[in-house]
């Protein structure tokens, strides 16, 4: 099971890596678009190479339409979907200083409800993602420039928030078995740098 | 119970979830949302807000600079830059007493240029340079303290994780504190030589000695790391002149590095797949956080207490320099227990209206921009004070032949030096504005 849901979690950042990937590669066109159509918009273009600068503005040489709001919505899912990753490999910072004292039985409660915790919050966020998505659903918003609609966007981020609430229930379970039988079953990795 | 006593006793109620170990995103959300339903006495407004907050948040234009800055973090990682800047440093530098470790410094420094990260700094820089280290028999607690104190200068010289999010909490202009962050970085490289020279003339059996190098092949190492110099430029400098946004920018810097370690033969399908897969935690980890504050602060905000805070502190006639050097203080103390982002998003919200308020002989916007450099110096502190600086974990995982308390004994002349450097800038707030006047 582990084995499954580690897999799971590892697919879905690598997903919201190629995502972050795109976003790199849109924005850095765009730009390189931008700069070239005012490059070929300029008096040394226009007298010196003018039908080759007309030619490349004629195939569509400009800043990517809409580059802004793709980047949002890609964004959005990439967050989302690292969420699982992070719940499975304890990456979330947190203070022990206080509690590294504690005798190991509290110390296994204390992760059972730290997890619990997370779970509820996970699951309610996911549950709410999807209200919001049912509300841009039936009120039929798009977006500004490219005018997709915009629960589209919604709907790809509620794929991580889904797996990200999946993951926080089964590591809430996972936490209780150790707590019963006093073993270890997943141990956090070193906290996440940023 | 008034709103504002609501908000007041959640300072109290948040700071012990935190010390029982809850995560701390997860603790500000909790206690933002329980706030906002005991200000309204229903759930119901929360959890609307809920509906959009978290997709806002994380689809947010601003904050995607924050993965995009990772992401460009790992590929200088993999484009073995850090081999480039450490050959160079030494070059110049390794001959001298203390050399080789003031090497490090100097490649930390450069390859906090094009990567904004001190954990990844620290790690990276770590492998390249620790062997060299021990090769030359420099003493495992000045090797280890060395590139802890190092790795720092990846955040404090831009581009900058900690400054992205500050800058998005006051509202201010990421490309000038990019800006500010120059001279204060440079500083406090330099203040880590003077460290290192003053550490070896102390313990003289600390350090070995390396030959000189010929001129010649040390401007040819020094020619060899461009690429770093052409990307900092691209990236900093198109974001200030205002070529591209930042997010922009990082792009630019990450499709560069990307670029340089493909070219490098460092971008291998394994590697970017680990790549992918730290940035996935390090940014959940930082949006949760970004999404948990959110819900905090707005709550904060609904019951007044920044408000309160400034006023009542502006009303007392404190000494504006009293009131920074308290706020300083608590920061240092706070870092050693904390970690720097999370620091930053649970208290700038409180302590920026108090210090906007007071009149330091600046403008409004060099108050924001100045508290912020030094808000980034005293929490990145917190990253090698003893017992949970991050980066002394990092790089003794790497280094498991030191002991940590070698490790300790060494880093505190590291911290000394910053804890000057702040009061420096504290007392010339010109050295921060001067870029930016």
């Amino acid at each position: 099971m582990t084995v499954f849901f580690r897999r799971i979690a590892q697919t879905m950042s690598v997903l919201g890596g190629v995502v972050l990937s795109l976003v790199v590669a849109i924005t850095v066109l765009s730009i390189i678009g931008r700069t070239g159509n005012s490059v070929m918009h300029s008096a040394f273009a226009q007298t010196n190479f003018a039908p080759l600068a007309q030619w490349l503005l004629d195939i569509g040489l400009g800043p990517i339409k809409g580059d802004f709001e793709l980047v949002e919505a890609m964004m959005a899912f990439a967050i989302f979907a690292f969420l699982p990753l992070a719940q499975m490999t304890g990456a979330h910072a947190s203070v022990d200083i206080f509690t590294a004292w504690l005798p190991r039985r509290a110390q296994l409660v204390q992760r059972i409800l730290i997890e619990a915790l997370f779970a509820v919050v996970l699951v309610v966020i996911a549950l709410q993602l999807k209200e919001g998505m049912d509300s841009k659903l039936r009120s039929g918003q798009t977006t500004f420039i490219l005018g997709y609609p915009l629960w589209w966007a919604y709907a790809a981020s509620l794929c991580g928030a889904v797996v990200a609430a999946v993951v926080a229930v089964y590591m809430a379970l996972v936490r209780v078995t150790e707590g019963v039988t006093g073993r270890i079953l997943i141990a956090d990795e070193m906290g996440a740098d940023h | 119970m008034s709103a504002l006593d609501i908000g007041l006793y959640s300072l109290p109620a948040l700071l012990a979830l935190i010390f029982l170990r809850v995560p701390i995103g997860l603790a500000m959300f909790v206690t933002g949302f329980a706030g906002l339903w005991l200000i309204q006495g229903t759930p119901n407004v929360a959890m609307a807000r809920l509906k959009s907050e978290t997709f806002s948040q994380f689809s947010n234009y601003s904050l995607s600079i924050v993965p995009i800055f990772l992401l460009m973090g790992h590929f200088a990682t993999l484009g073995g830059m850090s081999q480039a800047l450490f050959k160079a440093a030494e070059g110049w530098l390794g001959h001298r007493k203390g050399g080789v470790a003031m090497a490090a410094i100097g490649a930390c420094a450069g390859f906090g240029a094009i990567c904004g990260s001190s954990l990844a700094t620290a790690a990276t820089m770590s492998r390249v340079a620790l062997p060299e280290l021990r090769n030359y028999g420099y003493a495992g607690g000045i090797s280890t303290a060395t590139l802890a104190a190092g790795g720092t200068l990846g955040i404090l010289i831009p581009p900058s994780v900690v400054l992205v999010i500050y800058a998005i909490l006051t509202e201010q202009n990421i490309a000038k504190l990019f800006l500010a962050a120059i001279f204060p970085g440079l500083l406090a490289a330099l203040g880590y030589l003077i460290v290192i020279s003053i550490y070896v003339r102390l313990y003289p059996e600390s350090a070995g000695t390396k030959e000189r190098i010929p001129y010649r092949d040390r401007f040819r190492d020094l020619v060899a790391v461009w690429p770093v110099l052409l990307v900092f430029v691209a990236v900093v400098g198109g974001i200030y002149g205002g070529i591209f946004t930042p997010t922009e920018g990082a792009a630019v810097g990450a499709a560069g590095t990307g670029l340089i370690a493909w070219v490098n033969g460092g971008l291998t399908r394994s590697s970017l797949l680990e790549s992918f897969l730290t940035t996935a935690r390090s940014s959940a980890m930082i949006f949760f956080i970004v999404l948990g504050a959110g819900f905090y602060n707005g709550f904060l905000a609904l019951s007044q207490v920044p408000q309160t805070a400034s006023v009542w502190v502006v009303s007392q006639g404190f000494s504006p320099w009293t009131v920074l050097f308290i706020i300083l203080v608590f920061y240092l103390i706070l870092g050693c227990l904390m970690d720097s982002l999370s620091m930053i998003l649970l208290t700038v919200p409180i302590f920026y209206p108090v210090i906007v308020a007071l009149d330091f002989g600046l403008t409004p916007e060099q108050t924001a921009i100045w508290f912020g450099i030094l808000v980034l110096i005293v929490v990145e502190v917190g990253l090698i004070t003893p017992p949970v600086g991050m980066n002394l974990f990092i790089i003794n995982a790497m280094e498991r032949t030191t002991p940590m308390v070698e490790t300790y004994r060494a880093v505190l002349f590291f911290v000394a030096s910053d804890i000057i450097r702040t009061a420096i800038l504290v007392a010339f707030p010109m050295i921060t504005l001067v870029l930016i006047s």
